[in-house]
């Protein structure tokens, strides 16, 4: 294994923007809370882009800074954040470069799934030195949210609602006591300041389990909204798919920006169930259809022109994507889709001529 | 510092609680003999009106014209407004207060261009928050917001993209305007610190203004006037220092002794429109409503609340008294949050203000709301935010403070037509007979319920709450009415904003029609208008109502809303006398929506089942026209249509089936024709839901005359033993519909037919027809009418 990060398939939120995180520290003006890297400012400053002296800083959240200064405030009190909405609304982003930023570790993560045991959220044994030696420090093997209380860090526990609420309710002493009891040993953790919890949860999902009351109302809930125009969700998108392209370093020219705005309004449109100018109905499909998935669609895109196609990215490489993405598994979707095809794309006019002959090929009609 | 030989200027903001207080610490330090206040200077005689004790703020200044084109302004007083809380401070201290502004004859004047259109060079465009509100009267009628930043330059005017107050906001990092003056200004809290920004602050907007605009040469001109008033008080005898200046902070950096005043030459020069002033009681909504302007403020009950915690000297506590409650009202209406979660919440506001090194503002504490209390969600707290933030606090004045024209006039109407006793805040009944009443002497004895009916329609095209009118017990008596009236402070408001419609009643109401047919797009509106007017007793507003209908009915070719229309006005024609309406000038026109309804059928006929159900209404109403003014009208043209219709195999069935109803109804059809219709219309080829369709639309009407002819059951009972199983199962769903509408009695004779032609006893049949259906049959029934036949 190589320890060059850049041949890391994706590197952590810290080390790809070192740099930044660097000259935001370097430049601190206001006073840091205790366990922080940098002041809540500067959090906001990294997040939602701006300058840093002379210095550039890229916005890594785009649209709703108010939501983020609610994010970041809500850290400062020491209460836990809950960061809620519908897949690809970048909850897991936020909460990365938010932790990558206030500790310059975002690797504390615990992943939910219907599997995750209290063990994986407080701690577990290796059982082997258990054995042999009984219960000792040594023998204790900590969890990420263990380790983040003693080190008085930002822990994340990523798809909280996926885990059973028995396992989520585990959080609930550790948000309001603030300390970790290992009666094995006789002792407890006591968190150090600079402590907390970013969690997300999908509000659309099949499988997931209620949080009790009492664990919801130790934390803030943040919702995060679908982008809220057409223009920032094509800055988003645009942003996020060259930032792809480098990383996976896919041989195809960016799409171009008609290529994007095309992608994007259809999925919006779909996603609204009705054209952007409010005058048709159209119908909504099963998915999601999040700005996530637009990226990874035009991302893909790429990958196909690159490797299989001219390098540019062309409206045939789009159409196959797009149908993908809007029909996900039932007859349902492919009528959506059919739809939206001879209702409101064929009648867009020339510009979108070569997509809809594309799409409509496709589709097989 | 002012110095000592020149008054102590005051800069405010308007609907500023913290101006409000910083004002009272600077009179009790100054103890003036004189405050002079921004505000038109002919309504000095309103002020002892305006702190009496029994006028309770909300309340507003309305300025209005006495003739046509109406000009209004609004100026609005809470009680922690700076203005407000002066005059309070004056009374308390018996120290003469007056106003220095322009009057309103001229500030109206001034508003009215050379032109004499309204003032729309200079209207800022409206803000998308405002574009969705309900328009106020004031801003039906000018198409702009009470005009009331005329009085309020110093304000900001609406947020446009580029706006000077907007700029202002992004460079001090804050997203609106409101919020950067909450934080910089609002929280300010040492003595002198509140003058002093603002007057560092009217100087530099003052830096920044560009006085090339109208609008500016208006402050220039108002600043010059407010300058001649001053020194009209040094020369009263006030000495300078002895005077206080209340003005917005705009102004104050140039209402000083040094610089020139109006002249007596330059004030006779200027424009002025024969006005009047007087008091309103206003309301929080209305407040709110107006908000960006200087007539409002985007959270009144906020402000009140901010206010009132100032001069308890409980400021640091407003974050917790705002959020608690706004978890009251919360859990008032059912849903708990913990006072756990308000502590948090007030947490989160104090962090977020101290990451901008203040205090929370109202954006930080409806932040927190939405995190803590909404649990992110900002639907659940909507509504108890609005609450705390708007409230409904409505002003009142004492009786007989406020007076405008129209409520002169309203009074004497309700006094003219004995209603006195209804004007109470219990809801009262009112039974109306509009007929003459020859038991009784005058005529306006005679015809008291008649007038007492136009007036109560009056109010109502008004949109004063007063009179709501109820459904008559007995169905289509047209000379009954029944109305519910109750008093409330809204209703006052509205009366008092109808003013800016016209100086009585009659004058409003037929503006607001006028204004309504301008704007009328569909025959259905005109028609209604026409029938309103009617109403009101207004024939100068029906005749402008029939000219409206009568354009927009010739572009128009939609048959279901001219029959309606044609109904609309034949009933105005029929019953317009108990009105003591001249019916004359209608007919015309009801002859040309008859015209065009009738020949409009034809292509209305080509539609759907959905489609269908209006145009059978059109129908019917038409013809209801056809027989009631069978003269007046082109009866031929209809029967002839109505024959095209019946016999028209392309057509829509139902219509078919009903023009044919119709026409047997008026023994228009023989029983041979109408066998040879049915049976064809009945044929076994023919599609089960085209022919039961056609059947559903002949028994529609007149059921008596379908039940006397046996022919037509002979042809029934043939089609349907006709008819193989399948073709049955979908015959009877429809079938099932036709005959669903039809009573028992009629069912019954349908049996005493049925009989006749099975040859068993009548009452047999009636018996098997009459027995309920078991539980088997009614779910077979249940599975045919959701099939959806249209898959076959």
């Amino acid at each position: 294994m190589s320890k060059d990060p850049s041949h890391e398939l994706r590197q952590p939120a810290e080390i790809l923007y070192a740099e930044e995180l660097d000259a935001l520290i370097q430049a601190e003006k206001h006073p840091v809370p205790e366990g922080w890297r940098m002041s809540p400012r500067s959090v906001l400053t990294y997040l939602c882009g701006g300058k840093c002296g002379t210095r550039d800083i890229t916005p890594k959240y785009v649209g709703h800074q108010r939501l983020v200064e609610i994010a970041i405030s809500t850290l400062v009190t020491d209460r836990a954040l809950l960061l809620i909405g519908e897949p690809g609304t970048a909850k897991s982003w936020l909460s990365e470069h938010l932790a990558a930023a206030i500790n310059g570790d975002s690797t504390l993560v615990v992943q939910g799934t219907a599997g995750t045991t209290e063990e994986q959220i407080r701690y577990t044994w290796n059982y082997a030195m258990l054995i042999a030696r009984g219960p000792s420090n040594e023998s204790l093997i900590k969890s990420p949210i263990y380790r983040a209380m003693e080190s008085g860090r930002i822990a994340r526990f990523e798809e909280i609602t996926r885990c059973a609420s028995e396992v989520q309710d585990a959080l609930i002493s550790l948000l309001s006591e603030k300390r970790m009891s290992v009666p094995e040993l006789a002792t407890e953790i006591p968190a150090r300041r600079g402590f907390s919890v970013i969690a997300t949860a999908n509000t659309r999902d099949r499988g997931v389990n209620d949080m009790s009351a009492a664990l919801k109302r130790r934390f803030n809930l943040v919702v995060l909204p679908a982008p809220e125009d057409l223009d920032t969700e094509v800055a988003i998108v645009t942003r996020r798919v060259s930032e792809l392209a480098t990383n996976l370093r896919l041989r195809a020219e960016m799409p171009g920006e008609d290529a994007i705005q095309k992608v994007v309004t259809i999925f919006r449109e779909l996603r609204a169930g009705q054209t952007l100018d409010g005058k048709n109905k159209v119908k909504t499909p099963s998915g999601v259809l999040s700005t996530a998935e637009a990226i990874s669609l035009l991302a893909n895109s790429m990958a196909l022109a690159g490797n299989f196609g001219d390098g540019s990215v062309g409206d045939g490489d789009l159409a196959s994507g797009l149908q993908g993405a809007v029909i996900k598994d039932d007859e349902k979707d492919t009528v959506v889709w059919k739809d939206y095809l001879a209702n409101v794309m064929k009648k867009r006019g020339a510009a979108w001529r070569g997509l809809h002959a594309a799409c409509a090929e496709q589709a097989g009609e | 510092m002012s110095r000592p030989s020149a008054p102590h200027l005051f800069g405010v903001r308007h609907l500023s609680p913290a101006a409000a207080w910083h004002l009272r610490r600077l009179l009790d330090r100054v103890k003036p003999k004189l405050v002079l206040i921004e505000g038109s200077d002919d309504a000095d005689e309103l002020i002892p009106h305006i702190v009496s004790p029994r006028s309770k703020p909300p309340i507003a200044f309305l300025a209005y014209t006495t003739d046509a084109p109406v000009r209004t302004f609004a100026y609005p007083l809470a009680n922690y407004s700076p203005e407000y809380q002066a005059l309070l401070w004056c009374r308390e201290h018996r120290v003469q207060a007056r106003f220095m502004d322009l009057p309103a004859s001229v500030f109206l004047g001034l508003m009215d261009r050379d032109d004499g259109a309204a003032v729309v060079d200079i209207e800022p465009p409206p803000t998308p928050e405002k574009a969705r509100e309900q328009p106020t009267l004031a801003q039906k009628l000018s198409g702009r917001d009470g005009d009331a930043e005329e009085v309020q330059p110093d304000t900001p005017p609406p947020p446009g993209r580029n706006s000077l107050y907007e700029r202002v906001a992004e460079l001090a990092g804050e997203p609106d305007y409101e919020t950067y003056w909450e934080r910089h200004f609002e929280q300010l809290d040492a003595d002198g610190q509140y003058e002093e920004a603002a007057r560092t602050y009217g100087a530099e907007l003052r830096a920044l203004e560009d006085f090339s605009t109208p609008r500016a040469a208006e402050n220039l001109v108002r600043e010059a006037y407010m300058r001649r008033k001053i020194r009209q008080a040094v020369a009263d005898g006030f000495p300078p220092e002895q005077i206080v200046v209340v003005t917005g902070a705009f102004h104050a950096p140039v209402l000083n002794l040094e610089q020139p005043a109006m002249t007596d030459e330059e004030l006779a020069r200027l424009r002025r429109r024969p006005a009047k002033i007087t008091l309103m009681p206003y309301s929080f909504f209305k407040l709110s409503s107006q908000s960006g302007y200087g007539a409002g403020n985007h959270a009144p009950a906020y402000f009140e609340l901010a206010w009132n915690a100032r001069h308890a000297g409980r400021t640091p506590q407003l974050p917790t008294l705002f959020l608690t409650q706004a978890t009251r009202e919360l859990r008032a209406s059912g849903t708990f949050r913990s006072t756990a979660e308000v502590i948090e919440a007030v947490r989160l506001a104090e962090t977020m203000a101290a990451m901008r090194h203040s205090q929370p503002t109202l954006r930080e504490l409806r932040d927190a709301a939405v995190t803590l209390l909404g649990q992110g969600d900002p639907a659940v707290v909507r509504e108890a935010l609005l609450r705390v933030e708007i409230g409904t606090a409505i002003g009142s004045l004492a009786q007989g403070v406020s007076q405008t024209s129209i409520q002169e006039d309203f009074h004497r109407e309700l006094d003219r037509l004995k209603l006195e006793p209804f004007k109470t805040p219990v809801k009262r009944d009112l039974e109306l007979d509009l007929r003459e009443n020859r038991r009784v002497k005058s005529t306006e004895a005679a015809f008291l319920d008649l007038h007492r009916s136009g007036f109560l329609h009056r109010l109502e095209v008004l949109e004063v709450p007063f009179a709501r009118k109820q459904a008559v017990r007995q169905d289509g008596a047209n000379w009954a009415e029944r109305w519910a009236l109750q008093w409330t402070p809204e209703a006052e408001i509205a009366v008092v904003e109808a003013v800016l419609l016209g100086e009585t009643l009659e004058l409003a109401v037929a503006f607001r029609l006028k204004q309504r047919l301008e704007a009328c797009t569909s025959i259905a509106d005109a028609a209604r208008i026409i029938r309103q007017a009617c109403e009101c007793g207004l024939p100068g507003s029906m005749e402008l109502a029939r000219q409206t209908l009568q354009r927009l009915a010739s572009d128009s070719s939609d048959f279901p809303a001219l029959a309606a229309a044609a109904r609309e006005l034949s009933l105005v024609l029929r019953f317009g006398d108990l009105r003591q309406i001249d019916p004359e000038p209608l007919k015309p026109l009801l002859e040309q929506l008859f015209l065009e309804a009738a020949l409009a059928l034809g292509s209305a006929s080509t539609c759907d089942a959905a489609a269908a159900r209006p145009v059978l209404e059109g129908v019917n109403d038409l013809n209801r026209v056809a027989l009631d003014h069978t003269g007046l009208i082109d009866e031929a043209l209809w029967l002839t249509e109505l024959q095209k219709l019946a016999a028209a195999d392309h057509l829509n069935p139902l219509l078919s089936g009903h023009a044919c109803a119709v026409l047997l109804e008026r023994g228009l059809i023989s029983n041979d024709e109408l066998a040879r219709e049915v049976s064809r219309r009945l044929s076994p080829g023919i599609p089960a839901d085209l022919g039961a369709g056609w059947f559903e639309g002949l028994s529609q009407r007149n059921r008596y005359a379908l039940l006397t002819r046996l022919v037509l059951w002979e042809q029934l009972a043939g089609y349907v033993a006709s008819l193989d199983d399948d073709q049955f199962k979908r015959a009877l769903v429809f079938l099932r519909r036709a005959f669903g509408e039809f009573s028992p009695a009629e069912k019954h004779g349908i049996a005493e037919n049925l009989g006749e032609i099975w040859g068993v006893h009548p009452e047999q049949v009636g018996e098997a027809l009459g027995v309920e259906l078991n539980e088997t049959e009614k779910e077979k029934l249940a599975e045919l009418s959701d099939f959806n036949f249209e898959d076959l």
